[in-house]
């Protein structure tokens, strides 16, 4: 056999061997195999809703021309936002027409918004000004905890 | 018997081995995050929405370690560097056609090389033309530690 291919071929088990041996033992273990279809962002890409992290929704808030959108509980989006964001509850769309019309109307851009990556009501908020009629949506899938965490602009915070 | 070597010998030996501890410099640094943090990294290779999702943890796991390994090598077991670099070449051939598919597809998202940071820059064309850099330099490692052998 070549050498330079056995050599190649060593590496590479080793490698494998080591991978194994490490994540077993790695404090911050992640599974083998993981359902990442079931993740918001797979969700997002499947529905070709734009997702951006938080250096991009940086640069939409500095920009000044995209509307933050904060797809939380009222109760948490008094207690601190997105500078400059607009709460519009996923849960209670209900009661909060009026805000929803103002948003169908305005020719800006959205960027909607939740807590944090495991939560969906952002997307689904998406999904559904856009089964509305709108277009030009994006969706920060980071979410406020980190968004805070980088010390990005906020407001609100007691 | 023992055997001398030319000047020219000797410059191919020395380019090839420094570039081999750049690479080595490159992999330690892009090893490093990915090791601590296998969970982000996981993530960083299933934003670009190539592999099945299966597939996702299993790939991000053994990239990293491949990585690794290689970037040894290349420091301390210099018989078996060219086999490093072959993988090192192989690893980037594969991100970098990775980093243009998603480019090509719209991600807003980093590329995962360097860093892990959620305010780690996206990946742009800068991103390929970069690694195009790196897989020359590669290039350049191989030929000259090919050369240096056979004269």
């Amino acid at each position: 056999m070549n050498p330079l291919a056995k050599q190649i071929g060593l590496i590479l088990l080793a490698s494998a061997a080591l991978a194994v041996a490490a994540n077993l033992g790695h404090p911050r273990r992640i599974p083998w195999v993981q359902n990442w279809g079931r993740q918001m962002e797979a969700h997002a890409a499947k529905e070709k809703i734009e997702a951006v992290p938080l250096y991009r929704a940086l640069d939409l808030l500095f920009a000044g021309n995209h509307l933050f959108i904060d797809a939380r509980p009222a109760a948490e989006y008094l207690q601190g936002r997105i500078k400059g964001a607009v709460s519009l509850p996923f849960g209670s769309l209900a009661e909060n027409l009026e805000t929803l019309e103002r948003l169908l109307e305005t020719q800006r851009p959205l960027v909607v918004y939740c807590r944090n990556r495991e939560c969906d009501d952002a997307l689904m908020l998406a999904l559904e000004l856009r089964d509305m009629g709108k277009s030009n949506l994006v969706l920060y899938v980071d979410g406020f905890e980190l968004w805070e965490q980088a010390a990005a602009p906020v407001e609100g915070r007691p | 018997m023992k055997t001398t070597r030319s000047p020219r010998d000797r410059t191919l030996y020395r380019i090839s081995y420094w570039i081999a501890v750049y690479m080595v410099g490159l992999a330690l640094a892009a090893g490093y995050s990915k090791i601590l943090y296998p969970d982000q990294f996981a993530l960083a290779v299933f934003r670009y929405h190539l592999l099945p999702y299966q597939l996702v943890n299993i790939t991000a796991l053994y990239i990293t370690w491949l990585e690794a390994v290689c970037a040894v090598i290349l420091l301390f077991i210099p018989r078996w560097r060219r086999a490093a670099l072959w993988i090192v070449l192989a690893l980037l051939a594969v991100l970098t056609v990775a980093v243009a598919t998603g480019i090509l597809h719209g991600t807003a998202f980093a590329c995962g090389c360097f860093s892990l940071s959620p305010q780690a820059r996206p990946m742009d064309w800068f991103t390929v033309l970069r690694n195009c850099g790196l897989i020359t330099l590669c290039l350049m490692a191989l030929v000259g530690g090919h050369r240096a052998r056979k004269d």
